[in-house]
């Protein structure tokens, strides 16, 4: 075992009700049954699917949204490069992100394309590009950097009050980046990516030999469970999460150092230690130590792992972590379940399904991920 | 020639082939060798003496500007063990390595009698920065006892010259041959593979002077950072940004050996600013603050900024190295 379990508090009980294991979808038809629909719905931004941030071929950059077909049902423009969305889990509202080290975040109307507010992220801080709402949406939290103290921060915003800033906690560790809610509960899981980086430097790295990456779950405000790498491994920065309906999460990393066979996958299920994806080490290589974007199929089989650099997509079983097949597919970045498993977007314009329904969109760059509505 | 060259351009994998050999033996090998002979230098000369001041500034110096000169080529050899940081532990955002020195002289701990030993200390208190403080730092010359701080000399210009000289020895007896001969069991697989490398290389080290080298000390006009500047107390700041530019020169050259036109555009864009570098009167970056050196600091920062914008929306492509939307953002 390569990986150590930090430490571990148990939480209140999270036995799941019929309820909260619904699906987002089968809880807003819970909703319109019980005629708590909200005032606008996804219903009315033309029943996306999925959104992703896009950059468009003469410049500029846009917000999409994409129904299950395929469609782009609408197109949005943003003022900068974003990097991910965040969606309302009921109201057709989406938070677009500016890419780090951005100090803005849009929230849309995905009706109107009108600008609902605003989010200003306080002074030494800026956006991680990553977001997640409440399960009954009522907050929104973001990653951010602390530059000059070098401490990963989650904001914390009153949805309710226009986007209201109404707090922030310790992330964990520095540089989050991804965050996700575990399915039915209010836990947020963080991927502290363990790189320092300060805006005087732009993108610079400036920690590499001391980074310690982590995962890190918080409920109740308080961080109630840590993983951390082996040290053999600091290297490896965990970015991108994806969580299953079982709560596994699965974590994406990128390798900040010279090693071109590192894993870039890891699964972990609280309480249980991380278990981190086997390859043979010519398919590492492929991936050219860079994994962009991770997701479980719909049906939790499979998890995909895209490398737009290696220009690769590889799908794992879930079960014991190993790889089964790989997909040749230039920049892929961004992917999502979907009922036909998995959909795969790329730098290229190209939306792919696993079952290979293709779409092209050549006046559309599919930034990095693609966020299921 | 102009036919050579027209043949050449016509066989692009033995041409990229050629060209990694040209900078494995003009650009890489030198580079390294000349490291491993100034580090021996300091390492004898402070065995000599550990006195501040002459003959042990003049090997730091020369010392440190080799390290410079090869401090870009981040990978192989130089990737191994960390040694690029155990040699240059810059940033230190956090201020580790003063922290780390002051920890060892309180303690006199004899963990610094031997270069062996010392390798195991904290990577902050060895190499180049490590050295600077002890040597230049107002707060170091007479911290704890002058005979524990001339042997922590000792061993950190000894423990330089061991990483220095086991990366020129895996550069030249081994790593050098993977590089320009690619196989399915070197690191590279295809010439294509290894100037990919090297342009990364070049790519990165371009990026590092930009954003760190210079960024870092000129903040925001708001809230300049003098303090921040690299190796400002031996005042080598500037320095560090003309002994990048003039190896990365050579590299991006080499590199572009087969597209004279890019090559003629890479030479005027490091040209002019090596001689922008040249007007700056300010050796360690302290009058960022002073809007008169500003401007010239920030018009050395543009000039790198319109090299590396040569070098990926031209020489890239050329090479047949540039990279998608997603594969370039890096996040």
């Amino acid at each position: 075992m390569i990986w150590g379990r930090v430490w571990a508090s148990r939480s209140a009980s999270t036995h799941l009700t019929a309820i909260e294991m619904a699906t987002r979808r089968q809880l807003l038809a819970g909703l319109l049954a019980t005629s708590l629909v909200p005032r606008h719905s996804w219903a009315d931004a033309g029943n996306p699917a999925f959104l992703s941030a896009a950059g468009l071929p003469g410049g500029g950059y846009a917000l999409c949204g994409i129904s299950d077909a395929l469609d782009v049902v609408f197109r949005i423009p943003l003022p900068a490069r974003g990097h991910a969305a965040a969606a309302h889990p009921a109201r057709a509202e989406a938070v677009a992100f500016a890419r780090r080290p951005g100090t803005f975040a849009l929230v849309i109307d995905c009706r109107s394309g009108k600008v609902l507010a605003k989010l200003q992220a306080p002074a030494d801080r800026h956006f991680y590009g990553h977001g997640a709402f409440s399960a009954d949406g009522t907050r929104l939290y973001t990653t951010e950097n602390d530059y000059e103290a070098a401490e990963g921060r989650i904001g914390i915003w009153d949805v309710n009050a226009g986007y209201r800033r109404v707090g922030d906690i310790s992330s964990g560790g520095i540089g989050p980046h991804d965050i996700k809610r575990l399915p039915g509960t209010e836990t947020l899981v963080i991927a502290n990516g363990g790189i320092e980086t300060h805006p005087d430097s732009g993108r610079s790295k400036l920690n590499l030999p001391t980074m310690r990456p982590n995962l890190s779950y918080i409920e109740d405000r308080q961080i109630t469970e840590q993983i951390e790498l082996d040290t053999k491994l600091h290297r490896n920065s965990i970015r991108h999460l994806a969580v299953s309906k079982t709560s596994s999460v699965a974590f994406a990393m990128q390798w900040q150092g010279d090693k071109i066979d590192a894993p870039l996958l890891g699964v972990h299920k609280r309480g249980q230690a991380p278990r981190l994806a086997t390859a043979p080490a010519d398919d590492w290589r492929a991936m050219q130590g860079y994994a962009g974007s991770v997701a479980f199929s719909a049906d939790g089989e499979q998890i995909a792992l895209t490398s737009p650099r290696g220009g690769i997509v590889q799908f794992y079983d879930q079960r014991d972590a190993t790889l089964q097949q790989t997909l040749q597919m230039a920049d892929a970045c961004g992917v999502a379940p979907t009922q036909d498993k998995l959909v795969i977007t790329s730098g290229t314009g190209t939306i792919q399904t696993l079952s290979g329904q293709t779409v092209q969109n050549d006046d559309l760059l599919w930034d990095n991920h693609l966020i299921p509505v | 020639m102009r036919l050579i060259l027209a043949l050449v351009a016509l066989l692009p994998l033995p041409a990229l082939a050629d060209s990694t050999r040209s900078i494995v033996d003009e650009h890489i090998l030198p580079g390294f060798a000349a490291l491993a002979e100034t580090t021996q230098t300091l390492q004898n000369t402070a065995a000599e003496t550990c006195t501040r001041g002459d003959p042990l500034n003049t090997a730091y110096n020369a010392a440190f500007d080799a390290w410079i000169t090869v401090s870009h080529l981040r990978f192989g050899p130089t990737e191994q063990e960390d040694r690029a940081f155990a040699l240059a532990f810059w940033p230190d955002s956090r201020g580790a390595t003063p922290k780390a020195l002051s920890r060892l002289i309180a303690n006199a701990d004899p963990v610094a009698e031997t270069a062996d030993t010392y390798a195991e200390v904290s990577i902050a208190a060895r190499g180049f920065f490590a050295l600077e403080f002890l040597l230049y730092d107002a707060a170091f010359a007479d911290q704890g006892d002058a005979d524990y701080r001339c042997q922590l000399i000792q061993t950190i210009t000894a423990d330089i010259a061991a990483v220095s000289d086991a990366m020129q020895q895996d550069w030249q007896n081994d790593y050098a041959a993977k590089l320009i001969e690619p196989s399915a069991d070197s690191p590279y697989r295809t010439p294509a593979e290894a100037t990919q490398e090297l342009f990364k290389a070049l790519n990165t080290g371009l990026q590092f002077t930009s954003e760190n080298r210079l960024g870092r000390p000129l903040g925001t006009f708001d809230k300049p950072r003098p303090n921040r500047a690299e190796a400002r107390r031996s005042a080598r700041s500037l320095r560090h940004v003309e002994l990048s530019l003039t190896s990365l020169k050579s590299l991006a050259l080499a590199l572009a050996a087969d597209a004279p036109d890019i090559q003629e555009k890479l030479d005027q864009r490091f040209t002019k600013a090596i001689d922008v570098a040249a007007r700056v009167d300010d050796p360690s970056f302290a009058g960022v603050a002073d809007p008169g050196t500003r401007i010239k600091v920030e018009a050395l920062q543009s000039a790198v900024e319109s090299i590396r914008q040569a070098v990926a929306l031209d020489l890239g492509p050329r090479l047949g190295v540039s990279v998608g939307f997603n594969a370039l953002d890096g996040d």
